[in-house]
């Protein structure tokens, strides 16, 4: 799938920024350099490595009620002065060629001002002008953060949800080493979810891919993503022995005897692992409404058998009747990737826990 | 026989390439037309055989499709044939309908190309010619899930409907073991085309030298045009030189007509075919008419033999309505046996996917009538209290 990337605050700048280096490193081609970066604090844009500086958009500026390090968690401040600011906001929307494009992703970290206040402005702004589903991509806080922060982000999840076509969540909560802080590990954070993200959006990307069995089509994942609501990814892979050069075949027959039975089987514990592993967002699978899984890997270490049981078992493990398979042949890859999208999962126990905690800060306020 | 054949959607388009590489390995010529229609443009680029001018992309305009297929989505299949219906029949433009005896349209029912582009291409055919449209249908395996099973319950109406005959096709009963998903459907692929084109080339070569139990199309056109779902069986076996069937005869030179053993043979080749995996396993004795083409070297065919096997069939499916013929195929390396069931009304798969797909239908339903609330309870606090940012 081709998506435009649209990073709001420091969260969201520094996840389109990781996006695009992943992008720039792979054989893959998905944004195609369709980015933008838009802050209240103009300091962001000098840790950006990847995002060319005519994608650098400076929010509020002009506006005295915001300092000179913008909106500093103020989410009404930041979202008054988008609203104000809309028409010059939009006109970046130029920069990106949203014809070629499938989709956008608009990243924002949930409880910053600018994130969390300037980003379901965009969001909505996207929505009047382009006809493409406009994805959220979205970082939950910490609950060792500032209650402001938590207010922040229980009340920009309703805004974002409901402008948002889709809203992908990853919760910094369930992720990061409480033993360290918190933004020493943005950047580790930001690459893992950059990862799952484009092990699921931008399979079928490859340049030099051979056409899939079972490709997935950007329509399919659109399917998926259809339902709105909130949505996670669950992510596994495993190392594997994939001879390339015939020298090395010939000497793998040797040792390979029992390789037809135990392939189906690899496959289908690796879907398990991906589906049970740590999840972006953790919730009850069960509450899913679609599911997607990405097979990623050497074409002749995917079993077909094992594929067809492990999609099987994640409809049955979801309660859905919508799982989409799909896979993504690696022929020289050393490892096997299974990549599982929950869309619209409903009973997630970290947000009513961020609701509980936004609703004590404001009952403490008053 | 001779066909304009169209292939719909990814199952469908590959399934016409490999009845194009059949006939082609075989010399025969059964597919006067062939044409590829998709809505995913990647898939189009896979034919081997199907010549590039005769692939079609539609719904590339299409909001929902853009030429990257339509997820799934029977319902956009079918709105984008309808929109592209012009580009699909120019696409025709250049058939020459009087050199066929019928069109056939495969397709994979599980999908939403093949399942709602489908019936309403084939829907236009019927409008634009006099010829018979056949459908060649793949209902999706068990393991596929409940949407596919949705989408093939649905669309099988359609087809079955609006064709002359579906030929059907099961990949839950042809369900191959150990293999990766690059080979995929290959090898069912091939087993269905061979069987596809091995009865209805009977006959393609309309009054040649032809014995005068050959095979005429117009004896299958008259099996097919029963209606309702049909099933094909096969079986075939190797014509060597020193042993078999015509091994012996070229031996003893005697005429082939009086070889007691080879008729039981052939008639032994017959009811394999009819004993074999059929395209989708059925109840024989519900099939309203039957037929029987017997293909390989001339010089291996045995007149009673066939004779005596349909005898047979018409016990085994209880209908007096069985004909048979021969292909004859000079440099054929196998004698084989092809066995068209028309119409048989007891599939115990068909009944299985459609309560597969009630169940599925039932589930979306629920979801979609909870799925707004569920929302909205997640992102919301019961009492209110915490307001949208915008
Ligand atoms: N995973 C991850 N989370 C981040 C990152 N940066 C910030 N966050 C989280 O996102 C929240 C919002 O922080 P920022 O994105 O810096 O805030 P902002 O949108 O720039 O808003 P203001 O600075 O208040 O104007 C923080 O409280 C963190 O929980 C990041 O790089 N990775
Ligand atoms: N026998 C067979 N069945 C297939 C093949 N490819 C897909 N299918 C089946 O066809 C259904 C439709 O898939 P597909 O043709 O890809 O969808 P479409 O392109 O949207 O029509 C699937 O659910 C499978 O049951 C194939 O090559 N051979
Ligand atoms: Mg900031």
């Amino acid at each position: 799938m081709k998506f435009a990337l649209v990073g709001v605050g420091g969260a969201g700048c520094r996840l389109v920024d990781r996006i695009m280096q992943v992008e720039q490193n792979s054989d893959r081609s998905f944004s195609g350099g369709n980015v933008l970066a838009y802050d209240t604090d103009k300091s962001i844009f000098e840790t950006l490595d990847a995002v060319p500086l005519d994608r650098h958009v400076l929010v509020g500026d002009t506006h005295e009620a915001l300092g000179s390090t913008g909106a500093d968690g103020d989410i009404d401040q930041a979202a008054a002065v988008a609203q104000e600011d809309r028409d010059e906001l939009h006109r970046e929307f130029d920069k990106l060629d949203l014809h070629e494009m499938d989709a956008v992703f608009v990243a924002a970290g949930f409880g910053g001002g600018t994130g969390g206040g300037v980003g379901p402005v965009i969001v909505e702004a996207l929505t009047a002008v382009s006809e493409l589903p406009i994805y959220v991509l979205g970082v939950l806080p910490t609950t060792a953060e500032d209650a402001t922060i938590t207010v922040n982000a229980a009340r920009s999840l309703q805004s974002f949800v409901t402008h948002g076509d889709n809203t992908l969540l990853f919760d910094n909560e369930s992720w990061y080493d409480e033993e360290r802080s918190l933004a020493e590990q943005y950047e580790e954070l930001n690459e893992l979810l950059a990862h799952r993200l484009l092990a699921v959006f931008a399979a079928g990307e490859r340049q030099s891919a051979d056409i899939a069995e079972n490709r997935l089509d950007t329509s399919d994942v659109m399917r998926i993503m259809e339902t709105g609501g909130v949505s996670t990814l669950g992510y596994a892979e495993i190392a594997v022995h994939n001879p390339t050069t015939l020298f090395q075949r010939l000497r793998a027959l040797f040792y390979n005897g029992e390789e037809e039975t135990t392939d189906a089987i690899r496959i289908t514990q690796l879907v398990k692992a991906a589906a049970n592993s740590e999840l972006t967002l953790p919730c009850d699978r069960t509450s899913t409404e679609r599911a997607l899984v990405v097979l990623s890997g050497p074409p002749h270490l995917c079993s077909r058998k094992g594929f067809e049981k492990a999609r099987q078992w994640l409809e049955q493990e979801t309660e859905t009747v919508v799982v989409l398979a799909g896979d993504e042949p690696r022929p020289t890859a050393d490892d096997l990737r299974v990549a599982v999208l929950f869309s619209n999962v409903t009973t997630v126990p970290r947000i009513e826990e961020l609701k509980e905690s936004a609703l004590t800060a404001i009952r403490d306020q008053s | 026989m001779k066909l304009a054949t169209i292939g719909i959607g990814n199952a469908g388009t590959k399934i016409l390439d490999r009845m194009l590489e059949f006939e082609y390995n075989t010399d025969r010529n059964l597919c006067r037309h062939a044409l590829a229609i998709n809505t995913a443009r990647t898939d189009l680029a896979k034919p081997d055989f199907v010549p590039e001018d005769r692939r079609v992309l539609i719904g590339d305009t299409h909001q929902k499709a853009k030429g990257h297929g339509v997820g799934g989505d029977v319902e956009i299949g079918a709105d984008v044939a309808k929109t592209d219906i012009e580009e699909i029949r120019r696409a025709f433009d250049d058939v020459e309908i009087h050199d066929v005896d019928a069109i056939l349209v495969s397709a994979g029912l599980g999908g939403g190309t093949g399942s709602g582009a489908g019936p309403v291409v084939i829907d236009e055919l019927q409008k634009m010619y006099d010829e018979p449209v056949y459908g060649l249908g793949v209902l999706p395996g068990k393991y596929e899930g409940g949407r596919p099973a949705l989408n093939a319950a649905r669309s099988l109406q359609s087809f079955v409907t609006n064709v002359d005959n579906f030929i059907a096709f099961d990949n839950d009963a042809w369900r191959m073991r150990d293999q990766t998903i690059e080979e995929g459907y290959e090898d069912m692929n091939r087993e269905l085309a061979t069987r596809i084109v091995t009865l209805l080339a009977a006959g393609e070569q309309d009054n040649t030298e032809v014995a005068e139990n050959a095979m005429d199309s117009s004896d299958i056109m008259r099996t097919l045009d029963t209606g309702g779902v049909s099933s094909i069986g096969y079986a075939s076996s190797k014509v060597d030189e020193e042993a078999g069937l015509i091994g012996k005869f070229r031996g003893d030179g005697q005429d082939f007509d009086d070889g007691a053993t080879d008729a039981a043979k052939i008639k032994g080749l017959v009811r394999r075919a009819v004993n074999s995996r059929l395209t989708i396993p059925c109840e024989v004795s519900s099939a309203d008419r039957a037929l029987i083409v017997l293909s390989g070297p001339p010089e291996t065919f045995a007149r009673k033999g066939l004779e005596s096997a349909r005898q047979w069939l018409e016990q085994e499916a209880d209908t007096v309505e069985v004909l048979a013929g021969d292909d004859p195929r000079d440099n054929a390396a196998e004698l084989s046996a092809v066995v068209l069931l028309s119409n048989v009304t007891e599939t115990p798969r068909i009944k299985e996917l459609q309560s597969q797909a009630v169940d599925a239908q039932e589930k979306i339903k629920a979801q979609d009538a909870v799925r707004e609330q569920e929302i909205e309870d997640l992102i919301t606090d019961e009492d209110n209290e915490l307001d949208p940012v915008i």
